[in-house]
């Protein structure tokens, strides 16, 4: 993914470790602790935001500009500026200068060593104005969707979204904003508070709804058009169809954190940052079922037969699966189906089957549910549970026997104490579930949002949103379908692994897991 | 003062370097003390004590791909240096690994010696692959492995050596040492540098 601006020089120090002339960055932590070019990028233990963090008990203080710069105080309070842990009152103001030698000697402001994990870096004159600089645009300033009176968010659909999804979806968004809001008190006064206690603020949050049409080219200018005309702080979940490309792109491109879209087909691009992902979707169930082929095939399998629509999600799938399976031996056989086909062209998709092939069915619910009889001598079918519709998939009796469902969540009783959380909320506001992975989904990202905001006060600064989401992610409790969400930087898809599940009788969602939860 | 390659392996060769670049470990609390200039440098919040871990009968994947016991991997005779690590972790890993590889390259060929462990915190991204692409930025070397495996795993590894914080952002550094199956442990914690922990292991291997 490409950044819409070229970086300039000390943004390229700072995120990457690369000097202005494509040479790599040298520090030294210690004698012999040399370190070099990524390793030794700013980004690493500062982020992105500028404004540090926490790891463990180590608290990396905040370097944009006005924690550096600003006039002494006697406390934190006293200091007009979004707090963030880290940040210190009691310290004379660096200047260049002094900038200079705490970069390149570690010594502080005050004349004292910075801390053992503060590399010391060697930059010339030039480069280390560059970097200064860069660090002074780093400041916290006016931000696009955020006013004293009011938090702004978008959440975006794609024409191809299924509809039924997209409504589940926005009534759950609708009710949780006039939830938030329904708490706000009008006119609060911002309030502070003592030293150590952040800044309590209390903002209501509007909700931009942001429908795309059209062709997919013509996505990003419409989000360009949008965003301008309705400044937004964030992008909250949405749903997609079978392109996401387009979005993934505009909010890497305009720095916007988008946060958990439901997606059965994300961008996979580990190294991006503005994009959150609750799972690999359907990429992710190709990892499973590759596993599974590669693992417990059955030895007469010498052909992998894919059947999909040519334009969903099943064709991304089938490819992935394909790429997994390279150097097993096997053929790979896709047949792909017209969009708008109907069974006959299904049917069609499953003459010649025998006990060689492995069957991947990518279908939707009405496919699956016209799948008619199984073929005589197929013993091996494998499925999409995401795209099927879990344990609701109206999979015929006759296949439910020999079909092993890729299954990315929890099992249904392992999770059902935490989705009463959602399901609960939804019966309380008379929310109809017409999708029920996918709106618990919308829920559990509000309720993420809504902790990460809690967690900045007053420091709104959209790559810090994005920080603050990695670090809580993992001990936050999972009120929805996942066992577990963990997020790092380099790491975006907060849940990493799957089941692979069959129907326990011939009718009925009971489920059972012939698999241990896998990770591929 | 460098001791070249060509002094053999032995406790001579690990003293020499150790008192050439003039850190010889104090003896109670294992640590090094570097000489401070006047203005008083920030105090690295480095501890080490001694302990008794009980190795759990865990199956790890190593790097290489294999499964492996625990166990196993710890009690072939050679000295055991552990610590934890996840490939996504910016600040702390980086560091507290590149200060093993440079413990690796102080010991030169005394390094066959010595088994180094670094044990995943976040499994499910780390997969072996992933830890041989970061054992790699610190040239690990053929005595130094990397482990994975299920959650369930390495949070079992975790709490054995009493370093689980209920999440990877909440790690600390920790290092432990092992001289011999059966000896006790040694447990440093905090950002230690390569000299650190050289004079632990030769203040371990004195006392035996």
């Amino acid at each position: 993914m490409v950044a819409a601006h070229a970086a300039g020089p000390g943004e390229r120090i700072y995120r990457e470790g690369i000097l202005p002339s494509g040479q790599p960055v040298q520090a030294e932590r210690g004698p012999s602790m040399h370190i070099t070019a990524a390793t030794a990028a700013c980004v690493n233990c500062h982020r992105r935001s500028g404004l540090g963090m926490q790891e463990g008990r180590t608290t990396i203080p905040p370097v944009a500009g006005i924690y550096l710069f600003h006039p002494r105080a006697g406390t934190v309070d006293d200091l007009d500026l979004p707090f963030v842990e880290g940040m210190r009152a009691d310290r004379d103001p660096y200047t260049e200068a002094t900038l200079a030698r705490a970069i390149r000697e570690g010594i502080g402001a005050d004349g004292r060593r910075l801390s053992y994990l503060m590399p010391q870096y060697t930059l010339d004159e030039q480069q280390m104005a560059g970097l200064i600089a860069y660090l002074k645009e780093l400041s916290p300033g006016a931000v696009p969707g955020v006013t004293p009176a009011m938090l702004h968010f978008a959440a975006i659909f794609t024409p191809d979204a299924d509809p039924v999804t997209r409504q589940g979806v926005l009534d759950v968004l609708e009710k949780f904003f006039a939830d938030k809001n329904h708490y706000v008190r009008a006119d609060s006064p911002r309030l502070r508070s003592s030293r150590r206690m952040k800044f309590k603020v209390n903002r209501p949050w509007q909700l931009h709804i942001w429908d795309l049409h059209g062709p997919p080219e013509t996505w990003e200018a419409q989000l360009r058009a949008r965003l301008s005309a309705e400044p937004v702080f964030a992008v909250i979940s949405g749903v997609g169809g079978a392109n996401w490309a387009p979005v993934h792109r505009f909010c890497e491109a305009q720095s916007l954190p988008c946060l958990f879209p439901n997606v059965d087909l994300p961008v996979v691009a580990e190294n991006d940052f503005d994009n959150l992902y609750f799972s690999k979707g359907v990429l992710l169930e190709a990892q499973l079922l590759a596993r599974e082929l590669k693992e417990h095939r059955d030895a007469r399998v010498r052909r992998v037969v894919q059947v999909f629509r040519a334009a969903d999600v099943g064709k991304a799938a089938a490819g992935k699966l394909a790429d997994a399976l390279s150097g097993e031996g096997l053929t790979i056989i896709d047949r792909s189906l017209p969009q708008a086909g109907g069974a006959r062209d299904l049917a069609g998709a499953l003459r010649g089957l025998n006990a060689q092939d492995a069957l991947v069915l990518w279908l939707r619910p009405g496919d699956l549910a016209a799948l008619g009889t199984l073929p005589h001598e197929l013993s091996s079918v494998l499925m999409s549970g995401r795209m099927g519709g879990l344990e609701r998939a109206p999979l015929p009796a006759a296949w439910r026997g020999i079909t092993r469902i890729a299954y990315p969540f929890d099992l249904p009783e392992l999770r059902r104490v935490r989705v009463d959380y959602p399901l609960g909320w939804f019966s309380i506001r008379k929310i109809p579930v017409v999708a029920q992975q996918a709106q618990t989904d919308t829920w559990l990202a509000c309720g993420i949002l809504s902790d990460a905001i809690n967690h900045m006060a007053d420091t709104f600064v959209r790559d810090y949103l994005v920080e603050r989401v990695e670090e809580m992610l993992e001990h936050r409790i999972v009120t929805g379908y996942y066992p577990r969400l963990a997020l790092a930087p380099g790491q975006r898809f907060a849940s990493k692994g799957g089941y692979l599940v069959r129907f326990a009788d011939p009718a009925g969602p009971k489920v059972l897991a012939v698999s241990e939860w896998m990770t591929p | 003062m460098r001791v070249g390659r060509s002094v053999t392996s032995g406790l001579s060769a690990l003293f020499l370097l150790a008192a050439a670049e003039g850190t010889l470990a104090d003896g109670a609390s294992g640590m090094s003390r570097q000489e401070l200039p006047p203005n008083a440098p920030q105090a690295r919040q480095v501890t080490a004590a001694t302990a008794q871990y009980a190795v759990p009968a865990v199956t790890l994947v190593r790097d290489d791909g294999k499964a492996v016991s625990l166990p196993e991997e710890m009690n072939d005779g050679r000295t055991v240096v552990l610590n934890f690590v996840f490939t996504s972790c910016g600040s702390t890993c980086p560091l507290m690994s590149q200060v093993l590889a440079q413990f690796q390259r102080k010991l030169g060929p005394a390094i066959h010696k010595v088994h180094l462990m670094s044990i995943s915190i976040d499994p499910e991204e780390d997969t072996p692959a992933r830890l041989a692409e970061y054992a790699r930025k610190f040239a690990s070397g053929s005595d130094w492995q990397y482990y994975t495996g299920t959650l369930e795993a390495s949070i079992a590894a975790q709490r054995a050596f009493d370093v689980y914080r209920g999440d990877k952002m909440s790690h600390a550094p920790v290092t432990l040492m092992r001289l011999a199956p059966g000896q006790p442990w040694r447990r440093i914690d905090g950002i230690l540098t390569p000299d650190d922990l050289l004079s632990e292991y030769l203040q371990l291997l004195v006392a035996k």
